[in-house]
């Protein structure tokens, strides 16, 4: 028997619009489970907390390869302890989790002194204020979808995300130390 | 004085303790357990009589402040697999009793004082991370009678 026409696109809108909330809700649910484990993890900032604007700086690369390459998970595996691999696991999603955080705070932290830069000089290039926002939508946009998958796929499956976003991150912080400096020298010929 | 003549007697006494106390230290992970039991934990300033007997308190301070965050990066880059390695050869070096020391590791993390200041979080937290991993692995390896 086949549905009439209006009744069938009806069924289908229906159809659609519970997937969506089902994808929706899974989606909720991946980010509370990625956002507990950041929080309940033992962490180095429960116990020891040093200068926050210090060393809230970007991760060096070498260690955001390290926290998302197969390597280790490889030497894991090869010790065949179920437990071990669990252990592993959990350990490594809460440090890539801690990471993107971490580079988010950054970026945040570096658009807002850049915005403070902004509002005092007086000639602004509007191409390279929307092309450093641009970047910086785009790295929030990485960051998010790094946090909702490192749970789902693990960091091994997402090392050239991590590596990316990482790059980014360096070439945002680049392009905002050179217009700061810029902005200074013209300062200081205008004085 | 400039930065470069300042520097000078940093990087010798940075070579002194390279050449004289830490080369004989079988590990990484031990180097790095050293240098940081070299700073006050009141007031996180390092001290080692010897070099600052052969240079200057100052620049005693600062070539180990250097040389410990040194072995912390070193450390922490290291592959799992290494660093449980370390570790083993510190438990060994130690003469403890290897389950008791294990044991007391899991329990009061002691590796975190270890940690020096002014270093990138993510690495500090991964670094606490392989720790736990590696004092895990070598217990299983313990359990499984290696």
């Amino acid at each position: 028997m086949r549905l009439p026409g209006e009744g069938g696109a009806l069924v289908i809108g229906t159809s659609s619009a519970l997937i969506g909330a089902v994808v929706f809700l899974v989606l909720i649910l991946v980010w509370i489970r990625a956002d507990s484990t950041s929080r309940h993890l033992p962490s180095v900032l429960d116990t020891w907390l040093p200068d926050q604007d210090d060393a809230a700086e970007v991760c060096p690369p070498e260690f955001v390869a390290q926290i998302f390459s197969g390597q280790d998970l490889a030497f894991i595996s090869r010790l065949e302890s179920p437990d071990l691999k669990r252990h592993f696991l959990r350990e490594r999603n809460a440090v890539a989790l801690f990471w993107v955080q971490q580079t988010s705070a950054v970026i945040r932290r570096i658009m807002r002194r850049h915005l403070e830069a902004s509002r005092l000089s007086a000639d602004i290039e509007f191409a390279m204020e929307a092309r450093i926002f641009l970047q910086y939508a785009k790295l929030k946009l990485l960051c998010a979808v790094l946090f909702l998958l490192i749970g789902l796929a693990g960091p091994q499956k997402l090392n050239a995300i991590a590596l990316y976003a990482d790059r980014l991150t360096q070439r945002i912080g680049n392009v905002l130390r050179e217009f700061e400096s810029g902005v200074r020298t013209r300062e200081m010929d205008g004085a | 004085m400039s930065v470069a003549v300042k520097l000078v007697p940093v990087q010798e006494a940075y070579d002194d303790l390279l050449n004289r106390t830490l080369s004989r230290i079988s590990c990484e992970l031990g180097r790095l357990i050293y240098l940081a039991s070299t700073r006050d934990y009141n007031t996180g300033n390092y001290y080692h009589e010897g070099l600052a007997s052969r240079f200057s308190p100052e620049v005693a301070r600062k070539a180990l402040e250097i040389a410990h965050r040194q072995a912390f990066y070193k450390v922490s880059s290291f592959p799992l697999e290494v660093l449980a390695s370390n570790l083993e050869v510190y438990l060994r070096s130690s003469r403890e009793n290897p389950q008791e020391f294990l044991h007391t590791w899991q329990r009061l993390e002691p590796y975190r004082v270890t940690i020096p200041t002014e270093v990138n979080l993510t690495v500090a937290r991964l670094f606490t991370s392989n720790l736990r991993l590696s004092l895990a692995i070598l217990r299983f390896r313990q359990e499984q009678g290696h």
